[in-house]
């Protein structure tokens, strides 16, 4: 059988990926395309008509003061969010793999809280920040609890980082680990021989070493804090008045409840285009700085 | 080759599965256009056996009392209900659409008033021939067509607990002796001397802000219309408007002896409901909808919704604000076959004009009729006060026309920042013109 003829290459093209290109084409791709065609409509989400506008969405989206408001805060929240999700992952990724008692089961404890839905998530720890953190304030008599956090402009976003943080933090260590992990003893080994200390051996071994668990990592958490929604919506809905819409909300808003669906559309393709670009710059610098061992 | 052999057969039969499973949804979709194929040629002999139609309730609470009727509406008259849910998680709007853009509608859609109006060219069915239309005057009519059937009677003002008052004050509760702010704030104070540290309780959601108190600005003007219209234009004040500050003096009030004071603007809901149902709080701005959420507490029955008080004197603190709340509305669509369209209007004639309708309606999801010939004698608490209001005309009438974002904007924005102390009355009249110069009009 010939096996470099176009029709050969075609057949098992089809016969492997034929389903799965179908599926990402009618699922990712030709919606992509529809969606930013509906950019340049003033569709309102329901009627048949969908008049074409050109780029007013664009126009009117750029002028939009509360969508670059709830796209200033996002940038804030990813920022602190990806931080301290990444250095306490990676603490706690550290600690779990120096041969602790029962680092399997920290392991476990650490995770589970990423199996928890964001929209379960978000109105359990309202309820801890409502009622558990205003109790024991009164108890402490500490006026920094005593009212909730969730009712004050910082407060609800500092909410919203912290469960962020607990959310991920225990996925990202799971991607620490495997880079710990993947660390060769030998390597550890030598350095030690040479006189390394602990710390030593972690700044200049491990962490050049598993510099491709980090650009995952914060390509994960980056992105992921980019387009938060679920917590958002359970936890604080926006309030207290409206001063913790992220991007992903003021969007879904503006599609949704405002029905203007076309300028909606259009501010969620630039919200993408900034995450695309953030994303991509990120990996484009992280993988500059991997190292073979 | 034998491997070979085996490998394809193996990359077979993924493929055969994972069209097989595709094929599920597939052939789900093609048995529905089946069915209205079938239903549109038995439509000739104008039979009514095998018909199907599908509901969308998007009252969520007596979803059970609508899965129930429609076991009994089977039993009775032949026609297959299929009952949906509702997500609360979005609008009702954009489930719809989602429906619209897969071709298959619900034949009877719930909807909110404002939606009758985006949906009714495209997607209503004409009802002007119905005989219930003569029963009711809340059923909406869009260019000439009466396209939207008025499932109940909302209305909204504050919701009072007369057996904590009553407990305090030792004398028997009459809310029509509270109607101007003055003897409310005197009957707060005496709750307060008596033990009641803060009487009132006030929702932070914004729809409560926005679509329904801030709301009562526009609908209690002498033309709300062409009051709304005027501010669109940019030609009416907010802080001179001699009822914005009659709204917002009863408003300060309210916030004055707010349970949640200091941490307004993230008042819980069911907290809120709780305190009002066990008598910890008297008063809490809302509607007979809050009864679903109130009888999930240890509540009275002596409860009841009264005017918001007000010292303005323009009637208007002896009226409650409201009308027909929620509407179906029938697709119009060709997905829709004719069979199906008339199953539908006999379904609206059943609730209207049957025994079982009635029951229905008025004892099994206790909602308040809009029909005139509905007796409606086993209504709870919060909804009697409502009908008593209706039945004597003493209904302000809903404004359906505000902008769409006027619910996130003035009432998360302004009202919940108002609500928390954090801005002044002109700061928030000054911020409420600024909105509707720059806000999109709602056309009709």
């Amino acid at each position: 059988m010939k096996t470099n003829t176009l029709g050969y290459k075609v057949r098992q093209y089809l016969l492997f990926a034929g389903v799965s290109t179908f599926i990402f084409l009618s699922v990712v791709i030709i919606p992509f395309i529809y969606g930013i065609y509906l950019t340049f409509t003033s569709w309102d989400g329901v009627s048949k008509e969908k008049p074409f506008v050109g780029l007013e969405n664009f126009i009117l989206a750029f002028n939009d003061t509360a969508y670059w408001q709830s796209l200033g805060r996002t940038f804030i929240y990813a920022f602190i969010a990806v931080i301290l999700i990444n250095t306490l992952a990676f603490i706690l990724a550290f600690m779990v793999t120096s041969k602790i008692k029962g680092q399997n089961f920290f392991r476990a404890g650490f995770f589970i809280p990423n199996l928890i839905g964001g929209i379960v998530l978000g109105y359990v720890w309202k309820f801890v920040f409502n009622k558990a953190f205003v109790a024991v304030g009164e108890a402490i008599n500490s006026p920094l609890l005593s009212s909730s956090w969730l009712s004050t402009e910082i407060g609800s976003m500092a909410c919203l980082i912290i469960v962020s943080v607990w959310q991920y933090a225990g996925y990202m260590m799971l991607i620490y680990v495997a880079g710990f992990m993947s660390v060769s003893e030998d390597v550890i080994e030598a350095a030690k021989i040479d006189g390394c200390t602990g710390s030593q051996s972690i700044i200049h071994i491990s962490v050049p070493l598993m510099t491709s668990s980090f650009v995952q990592c914060l390509f994960l958490s980056i992105t992921r804090c980019f387009m938060v929604y679920d917590v958002n919506f359970s936890l604080t809905n926006g309030n207290p008045y409206g001063t913790s819409v992220l991007a992903a909300m003021q969007v879904y808003n503006e599609a949704f409840i405002n029905k203007n669906y076309g300028k909606g559309q259009a501010e969620a393709l630039i919200l993408f285009v900034i995450c695309a670009i953030i994303g991509g710059l990120q990996v484009w610098a992280g993988k500059k700085g991997e190292v073979e061992a | 080759m034998k491997k070979k052999v085996l490998s394809l057969l193996m990359a077979t039969a993924m493929v055969v599965s994972m069209v097989a499973c595709g094929n599920t949804e597939g052939s789900g979709a093609a048995g529905t256009t089946d069915n209205n194929s079938t239903a549109a040629t038995e439509d000739a002999g104008a039979s009514t056996d095998d018909v199907k139609i599908t509901i969308l309730n998007s009252k969520v609470e007596v979803q059970t009392q609508f899965e129930e009727m429609a076991e009994a509406y089977k039993e009775s008259t032949g026609v297959e209900v299929e009952v949906y849910c509702a997500d609360t998680d979005t609008t009702v709007a954009s489930q719809l659409s989602t429906r619209y853009a897969s071709n298959d509608p619900y034949t009877i859609a719930m909807v909110d008033p404002k939606d009758v109006y985006s949906l009714a060219a495209d997607y209503a069915t004409d009802l002007s021939n119905e005989e219930w239309v003569s029963h009711t005057n809340l059923a909406i009519t869009v260019d000439g067509k009466v396209a939207g059937f008025p499932t109940c009677v909302e209305a909204r003002g504050i919701i009072y607990n007369a057996d904590a008052i009553e407990s305090i004050t030792g004398e028997t509760f009459n809310p029509t002796d509270y109607a101007t702010l003055d003897s409310f704030t005197a009957l707060l104070d005496r709750l307060v001397a008596g033990g009641m540290e803060k009487p009132v309780a006030i929702l932070s959601e914004y729809w409560s802000l926005g679509a329904h108190y801030a709301a009562e600005i526009y609908e209690q003007q002498a033309d709300p219309d062409a009051f709304v219209n005027g501010l669109l234009a940019g030609s009416e004040d907010m802080a001179s408007n001699a009822k914005f500050n009659s709204m917002m003096d009863t408003f300060d009030t309210l916030i004055k002896y707010n349970y949640a004071k200091g941490s307004a603007a993230n008042a819980d809901r069911e907290e809120s409901s709780m305190k009002l149902a066990e008598g910890e709080v008297a008063f809490m701005f809302g509607g007979n909808w809050d009864w679903s959420v109130l009888n999930q507490y240890d509540y009275t029955e002596n409860m009841g919704i009264m005017p918001v008080p007000q010292n303005m004197e323009d009637g208007m603190n002896t009226k409650l604000c409201g009308g027909g709340s929620k509407y179906f509305i029938v697709d119009s669509t060709d997905n829709t076959s004719e069979a199906q369209r008339q199953a539908a209007k006999d379904f609206l004639n059943w609730i209207v004009f049957e025994a079982d309708g009635n029951a229905f309606l008025t004892e099994q999801c206790l909602l308040v009729p809009a029909f005139d010939n509905i007796d409606a004698s086993a209504l709870d608490p919060l909804s009697s006060s409502v009908k008593a209001y209706a039945d004597g005309n003493n209904l302000i009438a809903n404004y359906n026309y505000l902008p769409d974002d006027h619910m996130t904007v003035v009432g998360q924005e302004l009202m919940q920042k108002y609500l928390d102390e954090k801005m002044t009355r002109d700061e928030l009249a000054q911020a409420m013109v600024d909105y509707f110069k720059g806000a999109t009009p709602i056309a009709h």
